[in-house]
């Protein structure tokens, strides 16, 4: 089988059989076990065993992974849905920045944006309080506000729109 | 020793009182919110008591209600464990009114040390160094010259209104303080709209050192060495140790010494702690007393060789300290983590949702003191410490190595928490060599949150992640579940192939 993961910024090519594994043509031999009653998987990669969690996270092929106490957001797809996702990706990147939303329940405490500001990213655009702290809620990718729907001294659900985005 | 004692708090610290009443063979009693309905400190305490809804301010911030809920209960101590009540003078004096012993300090005491400025008054007179400088705004550059002489170069200006810096001048001369002085001034009016400016020694590379205290009620005040708690986030600590590997038994006597001085001036009894800062050189002021339990007080519990909460319930029952100053030398090294429900990744952003799996490091020298256990809701009512994982090892380098064998082994599944950034922070030079000041964590916060995973994490992850989704994708295709165990063929082989391999290692 090959797989293709899509991690910390770099893609992969694993290919395996059912002992052995291939990261980018180097063989070594691995397995991968569950532990009954636990999220807890065992890796076993030539000598050495990990701890590791994989955890579906959206979408079929994404997953939240903690390995060896490093957290990953992870995508990992056979050659043919990995190809299938590309073109769709391709024609989604058009449709622009996805909007900011509200990350946990909380209490808007200041909104630092208007309709029509460009932002940079990682520029703060609302600050959000909840369990006593404030949270600075930051843009992903430069972009522009479109809408603000936030409203300072009001409560959020999580999930809630705050700031829409376009591409610049 | 009392009958029957109310535990005025949630959480962690709640479970540990109760552990500490239970060795004791004290019964206690629990409160909680209508949020905490099924935490483990109330199925574990004697009785426990619904006080109200989720928010503190109709809960556990309720002081009338909780000494009637003791006097109903037939308690003859409260508890106030950390936060919440613990250091409210009115509080400590409500309960003493209500006929019942507050497991704390007197309300004398807490108010002596309570305000800045007073306590900053009250150590002066006992001797106490505190950091010197003036604490009314500086009228011109030649006023603060006179001042800086006192206690000579380098010397702090500080906006009275500041924050983040703003207003802030280091001044290393004499020649340089006039200009220093007006753009002080400029900044702070600028950013603050007030240009008052105070002068204060500045205090290079400084760490926060904290000294514990014990005094019983019949005039003897013991120090019990101290903890390292430079390693802050918003002035919240993250990770503390004792002994600090900054102090020599030199100074941890003298340091000791000033501790013990300060209890006496405030007419302390019970557990305190005194902060300082400590500079380069050795020398330390006063910042303030807590006059609490400390969340980190295992730390000192573990090198020590006492337990703090149960010598806070004898003191309080009116026990005498039986022990000498000269018992009382650190013995090993151990080490706190604060395990907290928050995104490192996503700027500390605390994180909700339900404890799924829980799995805890055990193994020698590991304790874990939670609140928390599989099933746990994690809200956003309360403070995000879920627990704290601490060991003890015989030496520094060991306690660092111990900590990181326990963070490994712990999972903690369903809420993102801060176990990964302090595996990042144990792996850190200047942690692993000591070096640390009240300012590195923030200076290094980005590097230790932003900083990707070494290359190899990474290939296994990958290896992992590959080997996951297509097990997961094995067991997408099984038709139903009573076909899965024929079927399941894929996953299976691997668990065979797997347990095959290990056999013929052995």
């Amino acid at each position: 089988m090959k797989y293709i993961v899509d991690i910390a910024g770099q893609r992969l090519v694993v290919e395996f059989d059912g002992t052995h594994v291939s990261v980018d043509g180097d063989k070594m031999s691995a397995t991968l076990e569950s532990i009954d009653g636990t999220p807890v998987r065992l890796l076993r990669v030539g000598d050495t065993v990990h701890r590791v969690l994989a955890k579906r996270d959206g979408a079929r092929g994404q997953y939240a992974l903690d390995v060896d106490g490093w957290q990953f957001r992870a995508e990992a797809h056979d050659e043919r849905t990995r190809a299938i996702r590309d073109l769709a990706d391709a024609s989604r990147a058009s449709a622009g920045p996805s909007p900011l939303v509200a990350p946990m329940p909380g209490l808007v405490v200041r909104v630092m944006v208007a309709a029509g500001d460009e932002v940079a990213a990682g520029q703060g655009l609302v600050v959000v309080e909840a369990m006593k702290m404030e949270n600075e809620l930051r843009a992903a990718v430069a972009a522009r506000v479109t809408a603000v729907r936030a409203v300072a001294g009001t409560a959020v659900d999580k999930g809630a729109v705050l700031v829409e985005l376009a591409a610049l | 020793m009392f009958n029957k004692v109310l535990i005025a708090n949630r959480g962690e610290i709640a479970l540990r009182v109760v552990r500490a009443c239970q060795e004791l063979g004290v019964r206690s009693v629990a409160v909680y919110s209508e949020a905490d309905a099924r935490a483990p400190h109330v199925r574990e305490a004697d009785e426990a008591v619904c006080i109200g809804p989720p928010p503190s301010s109709q809960s556990y911030l309720l002081g009338d209600k909780l000494i009637e809920v003791a006097l109903k209960a037939g308690a003859e101590a409260i508890h106030p464990g950390y936060g919440f009540l613990s250091e409210r003078a009115w509080f400590a004096r409500a309960v003493r009114d209500a006929g019942l012993i507050f497991v704390g300090p007197p309300a004398e005491a807490i108010d002596a040390v309570g305000s800045k400025t007073a306590a900053r008054q009250l150590m002066i007179s006992a001797g106490v160094p505190v950091v010197p400088g003036t604490t009314t705004a500086l009228r011109d550059a030649k006023e603060a010259a006179a001042i800086a002489d006192t206690f000579g170069y380098p010397v702090l200006l500080k906006a009275a209104a500041g924050g983040g810096g703003k207003g802030m001048r280091v001044v290393r001369a004499a020649s340089e303080l006039e200009s220093a002085l007006a753009s002080a001034q400029r900044e702070a009016q600028n950013a603050f709209g007030d240009d008052a400016v105070y002068v204060e020694k500045y205090i290079d590379g400084p760490r926060h050192v904290e000294v514990q205290v014990l005094a019983d009620m019949h005039g003897k005040v013991l120090h019990l060495g101290e903890r390292e708690c430079s390693l802050q986030r918003r002035h919240q600590k993250m990770m503390e140790e004792a002994p600090s590997p900054a102090v020599s038994p030199e100074l941890r006597a003298r340091m000791g010494e000033t501790a013990v001085a300060a209890a006496r001036a405030a007419g302390y009894v019970n557990a305190g702690t005194c902060e300082f800062l400590l500079d380069r050189d050795g020398q330390f002021y006063f910042l303030e007393m807590n006059t609490r339990i400390q969340v980190e007080h295992p730390v000192t519990e573990l090198v020590m060789g006492l337990d703090l909460v149960q010598w806070q319930l004898r003191i309080a029952a009116g026990e005498h300290l039986p022990f000498e100053q000269k018992s009382f030398t650190p013995r090993g090294w151990a080490i706190e983590c604060r395990i907290t429900s928050e995104d490192p990744a996503n700027g500390f952003l605390p994180s909700t949702g339900r404890i799924s799996h829980l799995h805890l490091p055990s193994g020698p020298g590991v304790r874990w003191d939670g609140g928390i256990e599989a099933g746990s809701e994690v809200g956003l009512h309360y403070d995000p410490m879920l627990a704290k994982l601490i060991v003890h090892a015989p030496t520094r380098a060991l306690a660092i190595s111990r900590m990181q064998r326990a963070l490994r082994e712990l999972v903690i599944d369903g809420v993102e928490t801060s176990r990964g950034f302090h595996l990042r922070l144990l792996e850190h030079p200047d942690v692993r060599s000591g070096d640390m000041t009240i300012q590195w964590l923030e200076a290094h916060l980005d590097e230790l949150t932003r900083g990707s995973a070494p290359d190899d994490t990474i290939r296994i992850a990958a290896i992992a992640v590959a080997l996951a989704a297509h097990q997961d994708k094995q067991v997408r295709a099984t038709p139903t579940a009573a076909d899965s165990t024929h079927s399941e063929s894929h996953g299976a082989s691997w668990r065979a192939v797997a347990r095959r391999e290990g056999l013929r290692r052995e």
